[in-house]
């Protein structure tokens, strides 16, 4: 599914991503987790595609993309879900989520975008929310929302940037639901999380990122038993 | 060989006028965080401040600086209080726009009082050439030069060496944390977007003299300055020094080397501003 | 859209109407605020991606020296379709090195662009420099009307354009770059080509009305065509009318032509004075515009 080979990222002197390699798998939930600063979210940024890795390659169902822009990730089924909510903040929800679905697959006719819409605002519960300004949401509908806006745009792999964060814990118990029943449509999902009982609970394996590198790759249950692992969150979480 | 002499001078001394008005510029996008388009207008108030002072009152240019300066900070502090604080948290373009239209709405109404001619302030030594080392050039531009560089070093005390200054670059490094510190970043913003009009002021008074002082004289300075902080990166009051001497040099040897030259020159700093901006748009993708 | 429709009727029937000795007066107004209607709707079609142009002064007079040096030769329409496709050329160009910069830097480019394109046509010979170069009227001065209803058609063309963008899915598009672009990105809306799809039909239609301008003051200089005051105008209107409106540009652009006809008689040179002010106050006062103020009043309609 997508098959990232020594990726690197600099920042001046700093690498904030160095050389990780690992493999997604068709249908999967795959969980990148680590302390923070450990490089998650230029990780992220690196594979959507708004910075361009200064090393490695990224090949996405079998096409090398490594050089491709954001749109045309996107188009070869590539979906993201922000950290940092960044609604369309004059557009009523169901135009922010028009987007994805009308420029998420090139050519999309309207009658179909809409039609998606109508679907994805029943799956993720925004349907009642669906004309209202987003500028007028609460944090969760924002959250909702950037998941929904992701979703929109038909994805093969679907990556998720702490979209729990912020969440109650019933809350997140409902997202980890939604995200389950996500996966069962078919979609392959790729998620930062610092929220280790969701860890847990979705992940079918984890990669453990630290100062930029992968430090270990397993299971939940291999990773969390792993020395270097405990080592690192114990490490600096205090 | 002497030509290409006099071409490197003539482009040194313009570079101190040039980085005299950027820093200005540099000062209110670094400090204050606004692209003032209006920055040529306090310069051009500078200008009009010296022509009148010269012709009712007969003061020599170099007496009008201080009252040039102190009208300029007026109305530099005086745009900040009514239209900057108000958007200081709109999105950017609000603010440049906001800026824009007090530059259009000055320009036009220095227009309507003072018509569109072209003044000269011409005292006596105004013709006057300062030989040195071999070669001669103006003693007004000479003089400029000098104390371009002497406000410019005293710039550089006053933010380096004070605990203003020190207030100013802290609030410049982050917009949030010196309100948190206690330093009222309101006043700081008042000080840099004022003294940042001082600045425009004073070199206004230099150009009454050099050129002329005109409604629309203004508006060509703040696309030279855009020039400038731009290849210094936004906001970088270091790189103003080198980068005006790079856009005086260059329109130098425009005007010195391109056939039917003159015309031209208006052109360089488009050039710069072009390469700057394509350069770092291809580079920060 | 039915104001924008009820609007252009009334400028078909503007010359039939019985205003005695004013009608030259009202006609030549009218004219030049269709021109200028015309100039703000294009201003906006770029705006809506987020860009602010200040090139569209130089658009503007790139159609119009265009329109004036090729009438001669091929015709009034074609004339004016070349001046089109040349402004539109030119916001190719500049586009390309351009259209990747956000914000204050893209501004500050389209400024230093209409600079030079001003230097430009003073510099060159065949513009006639800085003395300027007269202008035939259109269809070689058959057609009394003909400038007149030119204007109406240019109004027309940008009004249309104006309002089938805002009903495509090229709206959804351009709102979703100009408020998150690196969003829009990765949801998949190609950016570049968007903006340069905006760029090339703001400048087309700005170039249009420039040509149809010339024609209209049988005169060009350098001076006029690629003034600032033009750029001024071309983003004054919007935003005091309403942006990313059809019936925003459009209105403004009337009223404010109207204004500043009435001005330009009283005081001459400085009238831009008022555009500054409208604008500082617009910014300060009316951040959605006349149109935006008026719906509020009305109940609060989400545009």
């Amino acid at each position: 599914m997508l098959k990232l080979n020594r990726l690197t990222k600099r920042f001046g002197g700093l690498v904030a991503v160095n050389e990780v390699s690992f493999e997604v798998r068709q249908g999967e939930i795959f969980a990148v987790i680590g302390p923070n600063g450990a490089g998650k979210s230029t990780l992220l940024n690196l594979i959507s595609g708004l910075f361009a890795p200064d090393l490695g390659t990224l090949e996405l169902l079998g096409k090398d993309l490594t050089q491709s822009p954001p749109e045309v990730r996107a188009w070869h089924g590539l979906g993201r879900a922000f950290q940092i909510v960044q609604p369309f903040a004059e557009m009523s929800v169901r135009e922010n989520l028009l987007v994805g679905a009308l420029f998420g697959k090139p050519g999309t006719p309207m009658s179909k975008a809409k039609a998606v819409v109508e679907e994805v605002l029943e799956l993720t519960g925004l349907a009642p929310k669906a004309d209202t300004p987003a500028h007028e949401l609460t944090l969760l509908e924002d959250k909702r929302l950037e998941l929904a806006r992701a979703l929109c745009t038909q994805p093969r792999l679907l990556l998720l940037d702490e979209v729990m964060a912020g969440l109650r814990p019933a809350e997140a118990m409902e997202a980890v639901e939604l995200i389950k029943k996500i996966r069962a449509s078919g979609v392959t999902v790729l998620f930062i999380e610092h929220l280790m009982p969701v860890v847990r609970a979705l992940a079918d394996r984890v990669v453990v990122m630290d100062y930029g590198q992968v430090i270990a790759e397993g299971t939940y249950a291999e990773v969390a038993a792993n020395p270097r692992v405990r080592e690192a969150y114990l490490g600096r979480s205090a | 060989m002497e030509i290409l002499l006099q071409t490197l001078i003539n482009g040194l001394l313009a570079a101190g006028v040039y980085a005299l008005v950027a820093s200005g510029l540099a000062l209110a996008v670094g400090v204050v965080g606004i692209v003032n388009f209006a920055h040529g207008e306090f310069l051009m108030i500078g200008a009009f401040v010296s022509y009148f002072l010269f012709t009712a009152q007969g003061l020599d240019p170099l007496i009008s600086l201080g009252a040039a300066a102190l009208a300029a900070f007026a109305v530099g502090a005086i745009s900040y209080y009514g239209l900057i604080r108000p958007v200081l948290a709109a999105p950017e373009l609000n603010q440049m726009l906001l800026t824009f239209g007090l530059s259009i709405a000055l320009q036009n109404l220095a227009l309507l009082l003072f018509g569109a001619d072209t003044r000269v302030v011409s005292p006596p030594y105004q013709g006057s050439t300062v030989s040195l080392l071999g070669l001669s050039f103006g003693l007004v531009p000479f003089a400029s030069f000098v104390l371009s560089v002497a406000l410019l070093s005293g710039l550089y005390w006053f933010l380096g060496r004070t605990r203003l200054g020190f207030a100013v670059r802290a609030v410049a490094q982050n917009r949030l944390a010196p309100g948190l510190l206690g330093i009222e970043t309101q006043r700081v913003y008042l000080l840099a977007f004022g003294l940042s009009a001082a600045l425009a002021g004073v070199a206004g008074v230099m150009l009454s003299v050099m050129l002329y002082a005109s409604p629309t004289i203004g508006f060509a300075y703040t696309l030279k300055a855009f020039a400038i902080i731009v290849m210094a990166g936004l906001g970088n009051l270091r790189g103003v020094i080198p980068a005006a001497v790079v856009l005086a040099m260059a329109e130098a040897f425009v005007s010195t080397y391109v056939p039917g030259g003159g015309g031209w020159v208006e052109a360089v700093f488009f050039l710069v501003i072009f390469v700057s901006l394509t350069y770092r748009s291809w580079r920060f993708r | 859209m039915i104001l924008a429709g009820v609007l252009l009727l009334f400028a078909l029937i503007l010359p039939a109407l019985p205003l005695g000795s004013w009608q030259p007066f009202a006609l030549d107004t009218a004219q030049f605020a269709f021109l200028l209607s015309g100039l703000a709707l294009s201003w906006d079609l770029l705006a809506r991606t987020g860009q602010l142009s200040l090139a569209h002064g130089a658009f503007f007079g790139l159609g119009a020296y265009t329109a004036a040096l090729a009438a001669p030769a091929l015709g009034t329409l074609p004339a004016l379709l070349a001046g089109g496709v040349v402004a539109a050329a030119g916001s190719f160009l500049l586009g390309l090195a351009t259209l990747r910069l956000h914000g204050m830097y893209f501004a500050i480019a389209t400024l230093a662009f209409s600079e030079v394109m001003r230097t430009f046509v003073l510099k060159a010979g065949f513009t006639g420099g800085s003395i300027g170069m007269i202008v035939a009227p259109p269809f070689d001065g058959r057609f009394p009307l003909g400038g007149y209803y030119l204007a109406v058609t240019v109004l027309g063309l940008c009004v249309l354009t104006s309002y089938l963008v805002s009903r495509s899915r090229l709206s959804y598009a351009m709102a979703a770059i100009r408020q998150g672009e690196a969003v829009a990105r990765v949801l998949g809306v190609p950016v570049v080509r968007v903006k340069l799809v905006a760029f090339l039909l703001s400048s087309a239609l700005a170039g249009l009305a420039g040509g149809v301008y010339g024609m209209k003051t049988l005169f060009l200089s350098p001076y006029d065509a690629f003034s600032l005051g033009r750029a001024v105008e071309a983003l004054v209107i919007p935003i005091f009318g309403g942006l990313y409106t059809t019936t925003g540009p459009l209105v403004g652009g009337l009223l404010l032509v109207g204004l500043e006809t009435w001005l330009r008689l009283r005081i001459g040179e400085g009238y831009l004075v008022v555009y500054g002010v409208l604008l500082i106050l617009a910014i300060l006062f009316l951040p959605r515009g006349l149109v935006g103020w008026f719906s509020r009043r009305r109940g609060g309609r989400h545009a």
